[in-house]
C-alpha cells in the first residue's frame, strides 16, 4: 500500500487498546526474523504509542553480546527506518536487554530465568512474559520444556509462548509437537503466528462477509460457481535453499497461508466476535475440507519447479542453479490444487488454490466467480456475458473489485463487463501496518484471535495428508513440471481448470 | 449490560477494621494471591437527584446509584411541570432543590456500591471503594465490605477476584472519616483510579483530596458549570495529573466521522480551504463543542486569534498559516428531548472555499439526525458540493463510557485531549474577561 500525505484529524485517533505491562522475549534475537520484522515491528508500535511506559525486550541468542552491543546491533539494521526518528529510537532503547542462552542449556535458561526478574523489577513489568520463539522449529520442543521446567510458564495468565511456522512437517509431527507444546504450557497460552492473518485485507474478510447484509446470502454453492485463492511470488529461493529444500511450496505457503485464507473466506458465521468462536468457525470449515480427489490426488494437484528464464538483460537462474540446491531437486516451487469443503454451504464448489515463486507479478488474491445467468437474454459484446466475480486483493494494491455486466453504449442491447472498485489507498491513504505490527500487539493483548489454534493446525495438515504421502512414497505419481521463470506456472496447472472449464485469472 | 451482585451480603465493619480486614481476606492457603492484578477504581456516586426521588416517594427504591429511564422519565417530567428550561441538566442544583422541598421519608434501601455494571466488572478491577454521601447531614459513616468473583465467558483456570468497600454517610462524615481511611485501603504497584460519577461543582474538598492525592482521575465536563470544569482540567494539566474526561469520550464519534470524510486522499486539500465551521449544541454548556472545534483547529495547526459572545452564540476566530482566517460559531439550540448529557454537539458544518463559484466550494455537514442536518443545508449550502453524513448518537451509559476508557486508557492524559484542554482554556479566558 503507498503512503500518502497523512490525514491530520486522523492522527492519534487510531488508538484503541493498550498493551498491559509487559517483558518480550525473543529467542533467535541475533537472527533475520528479529531485525528485519519484530524490532521494527515494536519501534512502530512505540511510534504509535501503544506501548505502555512498564515495558522490556529481552533479545536472547548464543551470541555472547552484552545489553550495548545488542542495541547497536539493531541501531546499525534498523538506521534507514530510524533515521527521521532519533530520539525515539533513543526512548525506545531503553526497553532493550540481551541476554546470552542456548536453549537447549537449562542452567542457562534458569540464568534468564533470574535475569527477568531482575528486568521485571526494573521496568515494573507486572510478571507479564511473552516467549518468542523465533528460532529453528528442532528448537521448539527442548525451548518449551525449558522454560516449563524453569518455572517461567506457570502462570497461565501472564506467560504465553508465541510460535513462528513451520507447525510441523505433516500431520503427525503436528501432532507430536502440539502435544509437546501443550504439556509445557495451556492452549490458550500458545500463540501460533501466521502473518498472512496479520494482514489488513485477511480480517477484512471478515468484516467483508459479516458487517454487510449483501454478500452472505449469496455466499454459498447456489450463487458462487468456484473460489481461487493465489499467492505469488515474482523472488526465487533467494538464500533460503537450505529451508526451501526441506519445505517446498506446499509445507512453505499452501499448509499455512493459503489454507488460513481459505478458511476465513469459507468459514461459517460466529456467534459472535469472539476468538474462540472465530477460531471454532475456522477449525470447523477445515475438518471438512478434501482434496477434490483424495483416492486419485494426483489428478487434483499439479506441482511445479522454475526453471531459468528472464530476459539477456536479466538473465534468471533455474531453481537447480539456485546456491544450495540440488541439481537433481525435486522441491517444488510452484503448487496448485483443488479442494471441496463436505458441508451445507460449499457442497460441489471447487477451491483452487496455487502459489508459486518465480511468477509474473507478487500478489495475494481471491476470487469468487459467480454461477451464469440461467438465460442469456442480451447479447455480449464478447462472446459470452462474463461471469460476476470479486476479486479480493490481499497485496499489493489492497481492495476489492466487483465484475458486473452494463449496457454497452449505443444502440441495441449488448452487454459488457466493468468493473466496481474499492482501493484501501484512495479509500484511507494510509498504510496499513505491517501483520507483525498487528499481531505482535494481539500476543503481548493476549487476544488469539488471529492465531492457529492446534486444531486448525491439525487440520490443514490433514487435508494435505495424501499429497505429502505421495510425494513421499510415490513421487513419479505428482511429478514436478518445469515452467519458465516469470511465467505463471506450468501448463499442467491450467489443464487443472481446464478439465472444469475454468481458467485461472490473470491477474 | 446488567449489573452484577456480589455473591455474599456486604458485611458491615467499623470503619478503621476494614484495612486489616482486606488484608487477611487475600492472603489464601496455597500462598497464591488470587486478587485480581489490575487497577482500584474510587466511585463518587452521590445520586443525589435519584435519593431525592426515591425519599419524594416519586419513585421506587431500592437506591442503586444507577441513572435508570424510570430516574430520567421523573426527571424531565419535573422540569416540564415546572417550567425549567427542557435543557436543565440532571444533576442541577435546581432540579435537586425542587425535590428537596417534598422530603419526608428517610427509610430506605441504599445499595450503591453494592453491586455494579458487568461492563467494569468484566475488567476485573481488584478495588472498588464507593463513596455513597446521603443527602441528609446528620448521617455517621458506615462502611461495608465484601468480596466478589465475576463470572467470565472466558474459560479461565483461576478465578480472578476483587473486593468491594462502600464509605455511607454525611459529606461531613465522608471528609472526615472516610478520607482517613481511604489512604490505607490503596493497593501498592496498581493504578488508582477515581471516577467523579457526579456534578464536578459538589463537594470540590473532596474532590480537590483525590486530585492532589495523584489518583488518575475520570470526570464528565456535561456536568457542572464550565467554569469550573476548565479550571479543573486546567490544573490537571499543569500539575500533570492524568486525567480522562467522559465528555471527550462521546466525542469519539464525531472525530472519527469527521477524519472519515477525509480519509480519501482526493479529499484533504479541502482542509486547507477551511473557511467556516458552526457547531451546534444542545442546551448552554458549550465544552464540548470547545473540545471539538479545539481539536480540529490543533490538528490544522490554526492559531486562536479572538473569541467573543454575541447573544447566545459564541464566536471564535482563527489563522491559518498562509493568513486567511476561520470563522467558527457554537450555537445552542432548542431541543424537545435533550440528552441527559449536557451540551453534546449535535451538529457540525465546514465550508472549504477553494473559489468564488460557490459550485466548486464544498459544505461538509455532519448531523446527528436527517433534521439537524436539513437545518444545516439551509442558506444556500446546497450551491456548494454537499458532503452530509449522521452521527447517530448512541449514548451509552456512563458506566459502559468508563468501562471503555479504562480499557483504552495509558493512564495519562490521551496528547489529543491535552492539546484540545490548552486551546479550550485559552478560548475560555478570552471569553471571561
Amino acid at each position: 500500500m503507498q503512503s500518502s500525505i497523512s490525514n491530520p484529524l486522523r492522527l492519534g485517533l487510531r488508538q484503541e487498546r493498550v498493551i498491559p505491562p509487559q517483558c518480550l522475549v525473543i529467542f533467535g534475537a541475533s537472527g533475520d526474523l528479529t531485525h528485519r520484522k519484530l524490532i521494527p515491528a515494536l519501534f512502530e508500535l512505540f511510534l504509535q504509542r501503544r506501548l505502555p511506559s512498564e515495558f522490556a525486550i529481552v533479545g536472547c541468542a548464543r551470541r555472547p553480546w552484552s545489553d550495548e552491543e545488542f542495541k547497536e546491533k539493531m541501531r546499525l539494521k534498523l538506521c534507514d527506518k530510524i533515521s527521521s526518528h532519533e530520539q525515539e529510537w533513543t526512548k525506545f532503547t531503553e526497553f532493550l536487554f540481551y541476554e546470552p542462552v542456548d536453549l537447549q542449556e537449562e542452567s542457562h535458561v534458569k540464568r534468564l530465568s533470574q535475569r527477568l526478574i531482575e528486568i521485571d523489577r526494573l521496568k515494573a513489568t507486572h510478571g507479564n512474559k511473552t516467549f518468542y520463539l523465533s528460532v529453528s522449529p528442532n528448537f521448539y520442543e527442548g525451548g518449551c520444556k525449558s522454560l516449563k521446567n524453569v518455572g517461567l510458564l506457570d502462570d497461565p495468565i501472564k506467560s504465553r509462548i508465541v510460535i513462528e511456522k513451520p507447525f510441523g512437517r505433516d500431520y503427525s509431527s503436528a501432532r507430536k509437537l502440539n502435544k509437546i507444546v501443550q504439556s509445557c504450557a495451556n492452549e490458550s497460552q500458545i500463540y501460533r503466528i501466521d502473518h498472512y492473518l496479520g494482514k489488513e485485507t485477511v480480517q477484512n474478510i471478515l468484516v467483508l462477509r459479516f458487517a454487510n447484509t449483501i454478500f452472505e446470502p449469496i455466499w454459498n454453492r447456489n450463487y458462487i460457481s468456484n473460489i481461487q485463492i493465489t499467492s505469488s511470488e515474482t523472488v526465487g529461493v533467494e538464500d533460503r535453499a537450505g529451508y526451501y529444500e526441506t519445505s517446498g511450496a506446499l509445507r512453505d505457503m499452501l499448509q499455512n497461508h493459503l489454507t488460513q485464507m481459505l478458511a476465513v473466506i469459507a468459514m461459517e458465521p460466529p456467534g459472535k466476535f469472539d476468538p474462540e468462536a472465530i477460531r471454532n468457525e475456522k477449525a470447523k470449515v477445515l475438518q471438512a475440507s478434501k482434496l477434490a480427489n483424495e483416492i486419485e490426488p494426483w489428478n487434483c494437484c499439479i506441482r511445479g519447479q522454475y526453471e531459468e528464464g528472464g530476459n539477456y538483460d536479466n538473465p534468471l537462474k533455474g531453481y537447480r542453479d539456485e546456491n544450495g540446491v540440488g541439481k537433481n531437486s525435486t522441491t517444488e516451487t510452484y503448487i496448485a490444487t483443488k479442494i471441496f469443503i463436505d458441508n451445507w454451504r460449499w457442497q460441489g464448489v471447487p477451491f483452487y488454490l496455487r502459489t508459486g515463486k518465480r511468477l509474473p507479478k507478487r500478489l495475494g488474491e481471491i476470487v469468487l466467480t459467480f454461477k451464469d445467468v440461467p438465460v442469456h437474454l442480451f447479447e455480449s459484446t464478447i462472446i459470452n456475458p462474463a461471469p460476476n466475480q470479486l476479486i479480493i486483493r490481499i497485496q499489493p494494491d489492497e481492495g476489492a473489485t466487483f465484475k458486473f455486466e452494463v449496457k454497452s453504449p449505443g444502440s441495441g442491447m449488448r452487454s459488457r463487463p466493468v468493473e466496481m472498485e474499492f482501493s484501501y489507498d484512495e479509500s484511507f491513504g494510509e498504510p496499513s501496518d505491517e501483520g507483525y505490527v498487528r499481531l505482535l500487539a494481539d500476543s503481548m493483548l493476549g487476544d488469539p484471535t488471529l492465531f492457529t489454534r492446534s486444531d486448525e493446525v491439525e487440520a490443514a495438515w490433514k487435508l494435505y495428508t495424501p499429497l505429502i504421502e505421495l510425494m513421499e512414497n510415490a513421487p513419479w505419481k505428482l511429478p514436478v513440471h518445469k515452467y519458465e521463470s516469470m511465467t505463471w506456472g506450468p501448463p499442467e496447472s491450467d489443464q487443472l481448470l481446464a478439465k472444469d472449464n475454468i481458467f485461472w485469472r490473470r491477474p | 449490560m446488567k449489573p452484577q451482585l456480589t455473591l455474599q451480603t456486604p458485611l458491615e465493619l467499623p470503619a478503621h477494621e476494614i484495612p486489616n480486614y482486606l488484608k487477611k481476606l487475600w492472603i489464601s492457603k496455597d500462598e497464591l494471591d488470587s486478587g485480581a492484578n489490575t487497577f482500584s477504581l474510587i466511585v463518587w456516586q452521590p445520586s443525589w437527584l435519584e435519593q431525592c426521588f426515591v425519599k419524594s416517594k416519586l419513585i421506587n427504591g431500592p437506591i442503586t446509584g444507577y441513572l435508570t429511564e424510570e430516574i430520567i422519565t421523573a426527571a424531565k417530567k419535573l422540569i416540564l411541570e415546572n417550567g425549567l428550561p427542557l435543557a436543565t441538566p440532571l444533576q442541577s442544583r435546581e432540579l435537586i432543590d425542587l425535590l428537596n422541598k417534598n422530603i419526608f421519608d428517610d427509610s430506605f434501601e441504599d445499595l450503591r456500591g453494592q453491586f455494579f455494571e458487568s461492563s467494569i466488572s468484566t475488567l476485573n478491577p481488584r478495588r472498588i471503594i464507593t463513596l455513597a454521601p446521603t443527602i441528609q447531614d446528620k448521617h455517621d459513616i458506615k462502611t461495608f465490605v465484601s468480596a466478589y468473583c465475576p463470572l467470565s465467558d472466558e474459560i479461565r483456570d483461576q478465578t480472578i477476584c476483587g473486593d468491594l468497600v462502600v464509605f455511607r454517610g454525611s459529606i461531613r462524615s465522608i471528609v472526615t472519616e472516610g478520607l482517613k481511611i481511604i489512604e490505607k485501603l490503596s493497593i501498592d504497584d496498581l493504578p488508582s483510579w477515581l471516577w467523579w460519577n457526579g456534578s464536578l461543582d459538589d463537594s470540590p474538598e473532596i474532590f480537590d483530596y483525590f486530585s492532589k492525592e495523584g489518583k488518575r482521575l475520570i470526570i464528565d465536563t456535561a456536568n457542572g458549570s464550565s467554569e469550573r470544569c476548565i479550571d479543573i482540567l486546567t490544573k490537571a494539566l499543569k500539575s500533570k495529573r492524568a486525567i480522562n474526561d467522559l465528555n471527550w469520550v462521546r466525542l469519539k464519534s464525531w472525530r472519527e466521522s469527521l477524519a472519515m470524510i477525509f480519509d480519501p486522499p482526493s479529499r484533504r486539500n479541502l482542509l486547507e480551504h477551511i473557511t467556516q465551521i458552526d457547531v451546534d449544541i444542545e442546551g448552554d454548556n458549550m465544552v464540548q463543542a470547545l473540545f471539538l472545534i479545539s481539536w480540529i483547529s490543533d490538528k490544522l495547526n490554526w492559531q486562536l486569534v479572538e473569541a467573543k459572545k454575541e447573544n447566545e452564540i459564541t464566536l471564535i476566530k482563527f489563522k491559518r498559516d498562509n493568513g486567511d482566517y476561520i470563522l467558527t460559531s457554537i450555537n445552542p439550540m432548542p431541543i424537545g428531548n435533550p440528552s441527559i448529557h449536557s451540551g453534546q454537539v449535535i451538529g457540525l458544518r465546514l465550508i472549504s472555499k477553494v473559489s468564488k463559484d460557490p459550485k466548486k466550494n464544498t459544505c461538509i455537514i455532519l448531523g446527528s439526525e436527517s433534521a439537524e442536518c436539513m437545518r444545516l443545508e439551509a442558506g444556500g449550502m446546497a450551491d456548494m458540493h454537499l458532503i452530509e453524513e449522521v452521527v447517530p448518537s448512541f449514548l451509552m451509559s456512563s458506566e459502559a463510557d468508563v468501562s471503555k476508557l479504562l480499557a483504552s486508557s495509558r493512564g495519562d492524559t490521551s496528547p489529543l485531549f491535552e492539546n484540545s484542554i490548552n486551546i479550550t482554556s485559552k478560548i475560555f479566558k478570552i471569553l471571561k474577561f
